[in-house]
């Protein structure tokens, strides 16, 4: 089921350095979404912006949503302006949610703009009693919002060494195989830049470990119609019919795809 | 509300544009999808095409690029996995095909028709611009539309809508020649030629370059080309190009667009057709419109 839900904002605050987070009434929505999904955001009505704006759902349940982004676009500057009581207009929950995780000891890796789905899951597998580590990067501590706890599985990252380990999120994936005697069957899960997914799928397939990427795309409808939300996959079975199989959809074969699958993450 | 094309009557002048609704079943949870005129499905080509490589869209000044570039799953495909769906629409299907030769388009059509499907008619795409052969040469030549539209009749008693492109030099010329080889209809305006660049990377914001500029930026453009054709000849206008308002619906009718198509507005909101449809039928009532001719072409012009 896919609901369109007025949502009602009932916070919206700048979390830490030009990251907002904003957190919504929302009754049905909610009450059906999974870590991974997405909501296709109507930023206002008006048509100088015919696209909503695709947003990856950062906690769900109790009647609530939330998102986090950070306003660069035209799109999210208009989000970022958001005040408490506004009606916004949605469509969700839409595309895949985080899955494959059983079996597996999950490495969750966030970065960016890519932190609100694999803070969902972190919170999710946390729930659920299920061990796992997290690993969040950024430029500098200003930007982060959490805490570097390496006790606890959590561990920050940044490129100029203000908090946790200095480098990006792949010098942390090293140190933490290096330096942690892990099980065997470790898989990586991972939303953020474009640049850092790319090294972090690379990381993955050259020590062949699993992984599952969340992508962003431009977007328009968010369900499958628009086919504008493409993400070029390595051609498997060329007898196959044409139609989807070179080309996927972020919004209904994604926004998670297996790092193998996919050509590039830019 | 009722209007007319050849024998069919529409009970609603609220049509979807090809492309931008699907099958109409993608949307079921979001829109009363019944209470369309009727549903255009996104174009079907002869085999299967993948489509063009990302980036295929880009959000521009009141509008979208799209270079999609007919990405579809093939007729015969088609024929298995979409007509089953379409044939439990309420509402009146309309197949819009798309090809890049003559036998194409025919041989396309030949399937559908032999084809256990309740379809009402074709709309056919000789103005996509988006791929290299994607029947812009049968759009831009009234000789290749004349005689398209000339074998596609002799096969077919269902509607014939030829959907045309404004890249040309005078689109009343391709409707009529449209008109004159037995089109029931004549769509207009496919999307305009257009081009973003990313001022950062200086790359364009699209793969191919060039795209398909769509929604209210265009619409004052669709507006011009569906007068043109309004006054050059007597099959109905079907009018497509930015609609997002019911004065954009009554400001296409005044223009000469018998029923209207709704594109890229449908992405904002995917019930549009049938609110617009109650908007119009309200004002219908409290301007006592009884029937839509007495809007459609009846623009007043300036005294000279």
């Amino acid at each position: 089921m896919i609901f369109r839900e007025k949502i009602r904002v009932i916070s919206n605050e700048e979390i830490s350095e030009g990251i907002f987070k904003t957190t919504f009434k929302s009754s049905s929505i909610s009450s059906i979404a999974l870590p991974g999904q997405f909501i296709n955001i109507l930023p206002e009505y008006n048509w100088s912006h015919v696209m909503r704006r695709p947003m990856s759902i950062a906690s769900q349940g109790n009647s609530e949503i939330s998102i986090i982004y950070k306003p660069i676009g035209d799109g999210t500057q208009i989000m970022a302006n958001w005040k408490k009581g506004d009606l916004i207009d949605v469509i969700g929950p839409l595309g895949n949610y985080w899955n494959n995780y059983k079996q597996t000891f999950p490495i969750l890796i966030g970065g960016g703009v890519g932190i609100a789905p694999i803070l969902n899951f972190h919170n999710y597998l946390n729930e659920k009693n299920i061990n796992h580590i997290l690993i969040m990067g950024a430029k500098n501590d200003r930007e982060h919002f959490l805490h570097h706890a390496p006790n606890r599985n959590i561990y920050m990252s940044t490129d100029d060494g203000s908090l946790g380990i200095k480098g990006n999120v792949v010098d942390v994936i090293k140190f933490i195989y290096k330096s942690k005697n892990l099980v065997t069957n470790t898989k990586l899960f991972s939303c953020g830049p474009p640049k850092m997914m790319e090294s972090v799928k690379t990381y993955a397939i050259d020590n062949n470990i699993l992984c599952d990427l969340a992508l962003e795309t431009i977007m328009a409808c968010g369900i499958g119609i628009c086919q504008g939300c493409t993400i070029e996959k390595h051609v498997q079975d060329s007898n196959i019919h044409s139609y989807r199989n070179r080309f996927s959809l972020a919004c209904i074969d994604g926004p998670i795809f297996n790092a193998k699958d996919i050509v590039t993450c830019m | 509300m009722h209007v007319e094309i050849g024998k069919v009557k529409f009970t609603s002048p609220f049509l979807t544009a090809s492309g931008t609704y699907g099958y109409g079943h993608e949307v079921k949870d979001l829109a009363e999808v019944d209470k369309w005129g009727g549903v255009i499905t996104k174009s079907v080509t002869r085999n299967p095409r993948e489509g063009n490589p990302p980036p295929r869209i880009a959000e521009t000044s009141s509008g979208m690029l799209n270079s999609i570039g007919l990405a579809n799953l093939g007729v015969d495909k088609y024929c298995e996995d979409i007509i089953p769906f379409l044939n439990k629409l309420q509402t009146k299907v309309i197949i819009n095909i798309a090809g890049s030769a003559m036998e194409d388009y025919l041989e396309t059509l030949e399937i559908l028709e032999d084809t256990n499907a309740n379809h009402i008619g074709y709309e056919v795409n000789i103005s996509c611009p988006n791929v290299k052969k994607g029947g812009m040469e049968f759009g831009v030549s009234c000789n290749m539309t004349e005689k398209l539209t000339e074998e596609m009749r002799k096969r077919t008693k269902r509607l014939l809508i030829m959907k045309l492109g404004p890249n040309v030099t005078k689109i009343e010329d391709i409707a009529k020649a449209a008109e004159n080889s037995g089109a029931d209809a004549v769509s207009a305006i496919n999307t305009v030629v257009g081009m973003a660049i990313d001022i950062h990377t200086r790359t364009p914001k699209i793969f191919t370059n060039y795209g398909g500029l769509s929604g209210p930026a265009i619409k004052p453009i669709a507006i011009a080309n569906v007068h043109k054709i309004f006054n050059t000849v007597k099959i109905p206008v079907i009018g497509i190009g930015g609609i997002s308002s019911l004065e954009d619906v009554i400001e296409f009718m005044l223009a000469g667009a018998s029923l209207v198509q709704i594109g890229t507005m449908n992405y904002q909101n995917p019930n549009i057709g049938p609110q617009l449809a109650d908007e119009l039928s309200n004002y219908l009532d409290l301007m006592k419109i009884t029937d839509l001719h007495d809007l459609i072409g009846k623009v007043k012009y300036h005294a000279k």
